[in-house]
């Protein structure tokens, strides 16, 4: 019977060996996540409107707004940490930028401006979540709060409106709303361009390998002389600059700021990496992976879209995805690693 | 292995165990025994998968293949509860306290004697706790301190009173001397000595080879997830139980 | 030493909770001032003691949750979704009563199913809630079509008074409801074996198993609690305010970890007690109440209540480092 029992484990081994091996490469999960939807998508909407070159060409303007937000919270996810606040310093940012061109400052010198003041919320938020060693989800839901809270008193929820000062067809509008080569969307170019860097760093750079260590195993890293807190803090600091660009991006594309902007994405932000293969422990992690996710979950809202689907639908829909593929995650890092 | 045909006194018996720990191979096809009143000294290596073997016999694991005989009968032990139902207490290398509970909430932790509906017998944890400490020679002013305030010594005596406490016919104790003073370890060792004269059968890990030679009857030498020697106190002198482990550790068995 | 300890720590939690007590009073006075006096009128401390238990009756199975170390951020949603039943059942002709225990029911299980993704899938229970917050609130929205709905609860008088009447003329039942969860708690909580466990399990889970107890049991059980308060808490808004609406509920999520922090929970687990998780909930229904009384714009309460929680933080930290050097 002892016998049976081994014989039994060794013939599950092997079946399972393959799979397991495809399945191992995380990013394998995401990718067969990733063509199921588009099919199903493009088979399922009326008039297949879904792979219509309208479609391609809204989508490719429209998921960089989560997607290069999605590269900062995987990386900071992999350090081992979480920024729920992304929904609020998304609006935040943007309505900074468009106050300053208000007060005649040039779009491009306001950008940097929101993009700087980007970097100093997610500065914020890192120095709290390190020096009170206090969980960060907890952290960054007060933060989410409160600055969404000063968003709402400060601009009376009213939309402001750019396009004055954004002069139709400048470099800048160019650079921020444009198309490359009659159809390419800049934004799409800008999510690349990040992700090129940001995966360069994670995978390629002295820095990345320590984001690795500091989220898989903290006192190790500290023990081999990694500044654990300097990581989580650039990495705090990484997300809070790509949200300031995500949010100049936006504002220009929808002409005007709305207080609404960003409203859903705590959950979206970290529902992409997860797809994506980034675990929730930290440590484990990769751009291509947090790249895909990043195109799954917008893919996702867009579809459910032109499938009909009611807003509250979506909503709940992205809930459950996000919990399904973190128990499927959960139940890979168990069993078969 | 003296008298190894004498199975009438067998505590316990575990044959041909292994665990894995996903890729880790921890422990492979291990036999170990325990004798009524028998103290053993387990030995070996860090990684050596002690600390695996007894966590299976205490319920904390279980393992994937093998064997358990306690006091004659085949039984399977699916969780701690089901282990501590045996007779089996264990000090664990960790200690298993709750830093932020009292030491008579820790002394008692999954064990709260009650009054009824479930209602805990505080008065009770906490005479029967400080009467487990100071039998240990423990001497603490209150029993609702939280475990965190105590010293090392003062956090491995509530894991040992705790183990104690509990009438057993098993203690397992892993790695209890570690960050103890020199007075600290003769007290263990003295209240091990203690629990022998109590017929009670002992398994003591450890690193330090003369506190296990100072108690211990019969060693276990184990590296690399296998057992590697087995012998009496009578059979090996302190030097050459060493020079066993160290070869243990070292001689490559593939 | 030891005896100097174990004092120091007396008057460290007995501060505590004091300190929580001097807050309340100072913010009823602050209040009281600013709001021209609004705030102390007898009619507004009764919507106090009764909107403000509503949601505190919630507050405090948190308050528990957390001290095993779970969070459940999907408070809001599973109230709403449970409003949305205990609505549908009464629709169709039940009486009342009978709608409330399967309502208790639903949240139970609504609690279990947060539970058992948690324990069972070893995800970390902030994800799972935030999820199922989307999820609940969503599904609800799905099926209400996101409309209003009024209940006339007029042939139920007894089922009115028992949810949200009046006793000794003034004291709202919801406060008496609120007040009897909490001393039931407190004593599960401090005198019985499971608080024990409960204790145990979010202080050191690992010791908590190997010493017998069945962590996952425990965990599971907290967050069916908190799924049964807030059916409860639902039935009770339902009850007061005849009215469905697919709003319910929002925002609760965050105020029930702060009002947790406030009352000195630790964010971590196996710290806390029921007297502060009481007087928490009760800062946080008053902070509540009070920016309405003195007229604050509605949007002032994110900024507030984001303070109040990295304040607590903050505290919790200092707190902490205290127990460590203690
Ligand atoms: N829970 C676990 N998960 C994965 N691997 C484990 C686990 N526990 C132990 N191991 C691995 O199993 C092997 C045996 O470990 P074990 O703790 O039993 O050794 P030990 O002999 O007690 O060592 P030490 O003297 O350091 O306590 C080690 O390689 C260890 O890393
Ligand atoms: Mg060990």
């Amino acid at each position: 019977m002892v016998f049976g029992m081994k014989e039994e484990v060794e013939n599950r081994k092997m079946n399972v060996k393959s799979f397991r091996s495809f399945l191992a490469q995380r990013s394998a999960t995401t990718l067969v996540v990733f063509i199921a939807l588009v099919v199903i998508f493009s088979l399922f909407t009326r008039n297949h409107v879904f792979i219509g070159q309208r479609n391609i060409t809204a989508l490719g303007k429209l998921f960089p707004d989560l997607g290069i937000i999605a590269l900062g919270v995987g990386m900071l996810m992999i350090s081992g940490e979480f920024d729920l606040s992304v929904a609020s310093v998304l609006p935040f940012t943007s309505y900074i930028f468009a106050q300053f061109m208000l007060g005649g400052y040039a779009p491009f010198w306001a950008l940097l401006v929101a993009i700087g003041i980007g970097g100093m919320l997610g500065l914020l938020n890192g120095i709290i979540v390190v020096k009170t060693n206090m969980p960060s989800f907890i952290v960054t839901l007060a933060t989410l709060m409160f600055w969404r809270g000063v968003l709402f008193v400060w601009s009376r929820m009213m939309p402001l409106n750019i396009r004055p000062f954004v002069e139709r067809g400048s470099l800048f509008e160019q650079a921020m709303n444009g198309t490359v080569a009659e159809f390419f969307p800049i934004q799409t170019v800008w999510f690349i361009i990040f992700s090129v860097v940001l995966g360069i760093i994670l995978h390629f750079h002295r820095f990345g390998n320590w984001i690795f260590a500091t989220g898989d195993n903290r006192d190790a890293a500290r023990a081999m002389g990694i500044n654990t807190n300097l990581v989580k803090i650039i990495c705090f600091i990484i997300v809070g600059l790509l949200c300031g660009l995500s949010g100049g991006l936006q504002t220009v594309r929808l002409g005007s700021f709305a207080a609404t902007q960003g409203i859903g994405f705590e959950l979206r932000a970290i529902a992409a990496c997860v797809v994506g293969g980034v675990s929730l422990r930290g440590g484990i992690g990769a751009m291509g992976g947090i790249v895909l996710g990043a195109l799954t979950i917008p893919i996702l809202d867009n579809g459910l879209i032109l499938m009909r689907v009611p807003v509250f639908g979506i909503t709940a829909f992205i809930g459950l995805a996000t919990i399904l593929f973190v128990l499927l995650n959960s139940y890979v890092e168990r069993k078969l690693m | 292995m003296s008298n190894e045909n004498n199975n009438s006194d067998l505590l316990v018996k575990m044959t041909n165990i292994h665990k894995w720990f996903g890729r880790v191979y921890a422990v492979r096809g291990v036999d170990f025994q325990v004798r009524q009143g028998e103290t053993v000294g387990l030995l070996g290596d860090n990684g050596a998968g002690k600390s695996t073997l007894i966590k299976i016999l205490c319920g904390y694991h279980q393992a994937e293949k093998g064997d358990i005989i306690f006091e004659g009968k085949k039984v399977r032990i699916n969780s701690p509860r089901e282990a501590q139902k045996l007779g089996i207490e264990t000090v664990y290398q960790d200690q298993a306290l709750a830093p932020n509970l009292s030491i008579a909430r820790n002394v008692f932790m999954g064990r709260e004697p009650v009054k009824g509906m479930g209602m805990l017998d505080k008065k009770l944890m906490d005479e029967e706790s400080m009467k487990a400490l100071s039998n240990l020679g423990l001497r603490l002013d209150s029993p609702d301190l939280p475990v965190i305030t105590l010293s090392g010594g003062g956090r491995q005596g509530v894991a040992i009173a705790r183990a104690l406490h509990f009438k057993a016919k098993l203690v397992i104790l892993d790695e209890p001397t570690v960050a103890l003073s020199v007075k600290e370890v003769g007290e263990v060792l003295e209240f091990i000595k203690q629990l022998r004269k109590e017929g009670i059968s002992v398994v003591f890990i450890s690193h330090n080879i003369y506190h296990a030679f100072s108690i211990a009857e019969r060693f276990v030498v184990m590296a690399r997830g296998k057992v590697m020697r087995e012998v009496t106190k009578e059979e090996v002198t302190l030097d050459k139980l060493n020079e066993l482990v160290i070869e243990s550790a070292i001689v490559d068995i593939d | 030493m030891n005896t100097a300890n174990r004092n120091y720590l007396k008057k460290f939690m007995l501060a505590q909770s004091t300190s929580i007590l001097v807050v309340l009073i100072i913010l009823f006075i602050l209040f009281a001032i600013y709001s021209d006096y609004r705030f102390i009128r007898p009619a507004n401390i009764r919507s106090l003691l009764t909107f403000g238990a509503e949601f505190s009756l919630i507050f405090l199975a948190i308050g528990v949750l957390m001290i095993s170390g779970e969070f459940d951020l999907s408070i809001g949603s599973l109230l709403v979704f449970s409003s949305y039943i205990f609505l549908k059942l009464f629709q169709t002709g039940l009486n009342p009563f009978m709608a409330f225990l399967i309502t208790l029911g639903v949240g139970a299980f609504l609690g279990l199913l947060n539970a058992l993704i948690t324990v069972k899938g070893q995800i970390p229970s902030f994800v799972t809630t935030l999820g199922m917050m989307m999820f609940w609130r969503g599904f609800t929205l799905l099926l209400s079509g996101g409309a209003t709905e009024s209940i006339d609860f007029s042939a139920h008088p007894l089922f009115v008074s028992s949810m949200t009447g009046v006793i000794g003329l003034y004291f709202p039942v919801q406060f008496i409801w609120f007040v009897v969860v909490a001393v039931l708690l407190g004593v599960l909580l401090h005198y019985h074996r499971f608080g024990n466990w409960i204790y145990a399990t979010g202080d050191n889970r690992e010791a908590s198993r190997a010493m017998g107890i069945n962590t996952n049991h425990v965990k599971i059980m907290c967050f069916i609690m908190v799924g049964i308060l807030c059916a409860c808490a639902a039935t009770m808004q339902l009850a007061r305010v005849s009215t469905f609406t697919s709003r319910a509920g929002e925002g609760w999520e965050l105020r029930g970890v702060a009002a947790a922090v406030v009352g000195g929970t630790s964010l971590r687990g196996g710290i806390g007690n029921m007297g502060g998780i009481f007087l928490g909930a009760m800062t946080i229904a008053t902070i509540d109440n009070g920016l309405v009384a003195m007229r604050v714009p509605y949007e002032w309460s994110f900024v507030v209540f984001g303070l109040v929680i990295l304040f607590s933080v903050l505290s919790s930290m200092y707190l902490e480092k205290r127990r460590l050097s203690g």
